[in-house]
């Protein structure tokens, strides 16, 4: 039962035809359609609907068919093939108001409060009670994995992880250094000293007494003292137990990230947690402690602790020269000036200290990487 | 006049068409439009760190849905974004706490008694598999109360939990029995969530017994026949004949595979009951192995040209690192400015083109093409008794497909 009703001339007359679900049942009636001009409302049977109040459905694929919507009803559809009537619809793109605004905010905020609360509370606070329960193999089988994970993240070639550097003279050497540091140290700790062939001026702890110095370091640092301080404070994160805490963390970590990132970027995120471990930002806090205990320690062992002080220079030249971003912005932090100057004022008056290498036990360290270690 | 079964069968469906109580099924989709539809809400994903993804499934499942019509009527999915996101969120709420926690205490104590990390893994992943199934029933309830069809709702009974603990079941009888219960679990599984499934007020049934679908695991064993019998010849020391043998059973393995999906589902359709109305359901498993083929070597070799380009870049940088390396400062000085960069932004774009075509590429090349011939082979039978259906009420599901999503479960499309 169609209703055409007679207008004048502007606008033409729409008169179309098409199917109708009335979203009671699984049915699809054909029904006439036409325009009422004066109350601005398409009309068929069962339809009374104001021509601002249809929307288009979206995303159809084929193009030939027009499916149309009324605002307010969830289940009724108008099938058309004839894609006239659009041009009378001046709200059909428009998308539906946001239903359930508030509570999609309340979960959000939810959400980012409980991850915060679980990434920035829990985890650390769970981490570091538990990094005081962990038996020693168990931390130094953590220590492994952990540095197994940072060899192959730095590999560029994909290939295989980053070779150790294992040059005998080299190695005894660094051997030397770490036994005059230990023998001043009751009980002495377990320690492993590791040299990674990549040119990142940088060193780090890892959980079960495992220190890594990347060539870079050794390349750059200007006597085997400064080797000795970094070794120093290095032991101290050692002592503390930071870098247990820290692996513990980022495991509690990397999963959570992963879920809310998805697929696309959960490789990135495990490539961000793998810097942050080795960058092994601390907390000021964590790294004033090393750096006391690296003072008494190189002063126990009749070295200098201002080497700590050479070092840290050179860490901000390097950083200042071609600033590599992150590392740069981190190194040139004015509290490393505080650091500086805390290394020189350890030195007592009239200090005295006993060399470390001779030349040519340095120039075997400085080359540990030279025969290179394929194997 | 032909009176053999064949033209005799074809006459009855002709006449059945013409009555109107049977619906074949149109597809109407193309491969350009999914493509450029995947392609650009991929990118407005990547852009939006991943935020856009529920846009994303939203829009590629809108024209899916559209693109299927038994009878010529489309189907509509008429999910929001919306509701996915706050389904992920809530998800995320639980999640993080299990994954977080959870986590850290079995890092904890795996590496306390056995000194690596290879039984948190272990532990970690048994705990989520109820979780998982528990998501995909979840999921198939969500995508079944958005989709419509002339108008009435679909509607999966509640019922996760149950499904997560037969789905467990099912599978540690499979595992024990070497796979042979295998069928048994697919038909099982399938009634489970069948004898749930709504559309309107009526609900469908799942017809048909489990050793319907036994044989359809003949191709499992024909590539275990060949494999024993390469034995003997690996022994007698015909190596290329062995080498031969396994080559031609690990292919029948992958067609078995492709097989047993196809050729289950096509018998479990045809005993699916909507009232009096019946499914058929008619697909080739040899045109679906096709197209997996063809489709996946297709997309494989266009997505190597933006592969090739990232290698390339990737050597630049590489030998621009080596400059420093060898000591040719000044030679890096130069490439450090912004050229470096831009080399930098180049290696990452393409990284992200990469598997942005790829996701396109399949969508278009196998995705596409297989949803079409299922719906082109799907067929509506008694449809006289379809006006009696009436509508059925809005499952709100607030949570909507959200730990699906945050698993990762991959539920249909």
């Amino acid at each position: 039962m169609s209703t055409v009703l007679k207008v004048g001339a502007h606008p033409p007359v729409f008169h179309g035809e098409g199917l109708f679900y009335d979203g009671q049942n699984a049915e699809a009636r054909p029904i006439d359609l036409s325009i009422n001009e004066q109350r601005g409302v398409l009309l068929g049977e069962g339809v009374d609907w104001p021509l601002d109040k249809i929307r288009q459905v979206h995303d159809v694929a084929g193009k030939d068919l027009v499916i149309l919507r009324h605002r307010d009803d969830p289940a009724a559809r108008l099938i058309l093939t004839d894609k006239t009537l659009l041009a009378r619809l001046p709200d059909k793109d428009r998308s539906a108001p946001i239903a359930r605004r508030g509570r999609l905010a309340a979960w959000a905020l939810g959400a980012l409060a409980s991850v915060a609360l679980i990434l920035f509370v829990l985890v650390p606070l769970m981490a570091d009670q538990l990094a005081e329960y962990l038996p020693p193999e168990g931390e130094k089988a953590l220590g492994e994995v952990t540095l197994r994970q940072i060899r192959e993240a730095l590999d560029d070639s994909g290939l295989q992880p980053i070779a150790f550097c294992t040059a005998p003279e080299g190695e005894r050497a660094l051997r030397r250094i770490e036994t005059r540091l230990t023998a001043q140290m009751d009980p002495a700790p377990e320690l492993t000293v590791h040299v990674l062939n990549h040119d990142m001026v940088n060193a780090f702890a890892l959980p079960g007494g495992h220190l890594v110095f990347f060539r870079g370091l050794i390349d750059e640092a200007g006597s085997p003292d400064e080797i000795a301080a970094v070794m120093a404070h290095e032991i101290g994160h050692v002592i503390s137990r930071d870098p247990t805490r820290h692996a513990l963390r980022s495991a509690g970590s990397i999963g959570v990230l992963g879920l809310i990132f998805g697929d696309f970027a959960g490789g990135a995120i495990v490539l961000l947690i793998t810097e942050q471990l080795i960058e092994a930002q601390y907390s000021q806090g964590a790294e004033a402690e090393a750096d006391v205990f690296a003072h008494d320690l190189m002063l126990r062992a009749d070295l200098s602790p201002a080497a700590l002080a050479v070092m840290f220079e050179r860490f901000r030249t390097l950083a200042g020269g071609d600033a590599e971003g992150f590392v740069g912005h981190f190194l040139s932090h004015p509290r490393l000036g505080d650091r500086i100057a805390a290394a020189r004022n350890a030195v007592p008056d009239g200090f005295r200290p006993i060399p470390l290498l001779n030349p040519v036990e340095w120039r075997a360290l400085q080359g540990i990487c030279d025969v290179d270690a394929a194997f | 006049m032909d009176t053999s079964p064949g033209a005799l069968a074809q006459a009855e469906i002709t006449a059945q068409e013409q009555r109107g109580t049977r619906l074949s099924t149109l597809f109407t989709g193309r491969r350009w439009p999914i493509f450029k539809l995947t392609f650009v809400t991929g990118v407005l994903t990547v852009l939006t760190l991943g935020l856009y993804r529920f846009w994303q499934k939203t829009r590629v499942r809108r024209w899916y849905w559209s693109a299927i019509r038994p009878g010529g009527h489309p189907l509509e999915y008429v999910g929001d974004p919306y509701e996915k996101l706050l389904g992920f969120l809530i998800a995320v709420v639980i999640l993080a706490f299990y994954i977080g926690v959870v986590n850290l205490l079995l890092m904890f104590a795996s590496f306390s008694l056995f000194q690596g990390n290879v039984a948190a893994y272990a532990l970690s992943f048994v705990g989520v598999v109820p979780i998982w199934f528990y998501a995909r029933y979840r999921a198939r309830r969500y995508v079944l109360a958005r989709t419509r069809w002339m108008g009435l709702r679909f509607g999966l009974a509640p019922g996760a939990w149950g499904y997560a603990l037969r789905a467990l079941w099912h599978w540690f009888l499979t595992l024990i029995t070497l796979g042979l219960l295998w069928p048994r679990m697919t038909f099982k599984l399938e009634k489970y969530r069948t004898d749930r499934t709504w559309f309107g007020d009526h609900r469908m049934e799942q017809g048909g017994s489990w050793t319907m679908l036994f044989w359809t695991i003949k191709w499992h064993l024909a590539a275990l026949g060949v494999a024993l019998v390469c034995l003997p010849i690996l022994g007698a020391g015909l190596v290329p004949l062995a080498i031969f043998g396994f080559c031609l059973s690990g292919l029948l393995l992958v067609f078995g595979a492709v097989y047993y999906r196809v050729e289950t589902r096509k018998r479990l359709t045809g005993e699916k009951r909507l009232g009096s109305i019946r499914l058929h359901l008619k697909v080739n498993p040899l045109r679906v192995f096709w197209i997996l083929v063809s489709g996946y070597a297709l997309s494989l070799l266009v997505a190597a040209i933006p592969t090739g380009f990232l290698l390339v870049l990737f050597f630049r940088l590489q030998s621009a690192e080596t400059l420093t390396e060898i000591g040719m400062d000044e030679m890096s000085q130069i490439l450090a400015g912004a050229d470096r960069w831009a080399l930098v932004g180049l290696t990452v774009m393409s990284y992200f083109a990469v598997f942005l075509l790829w996701s396109a590429l399949t969508q278009a090349w196998v995705t596409l093409p297989i949803t079409r011939l299922y719906a082109r082979g799907l067929t509506v039978e008694g449809a006289q008794a379809l006006p009696a259906i009436r509508q059925r009420p809005r499952d709100e599901h607030i949570e909507a497909e959200g730990f699906a999503e945050a698993l990762d479960v991959g539920a249909s499309l």
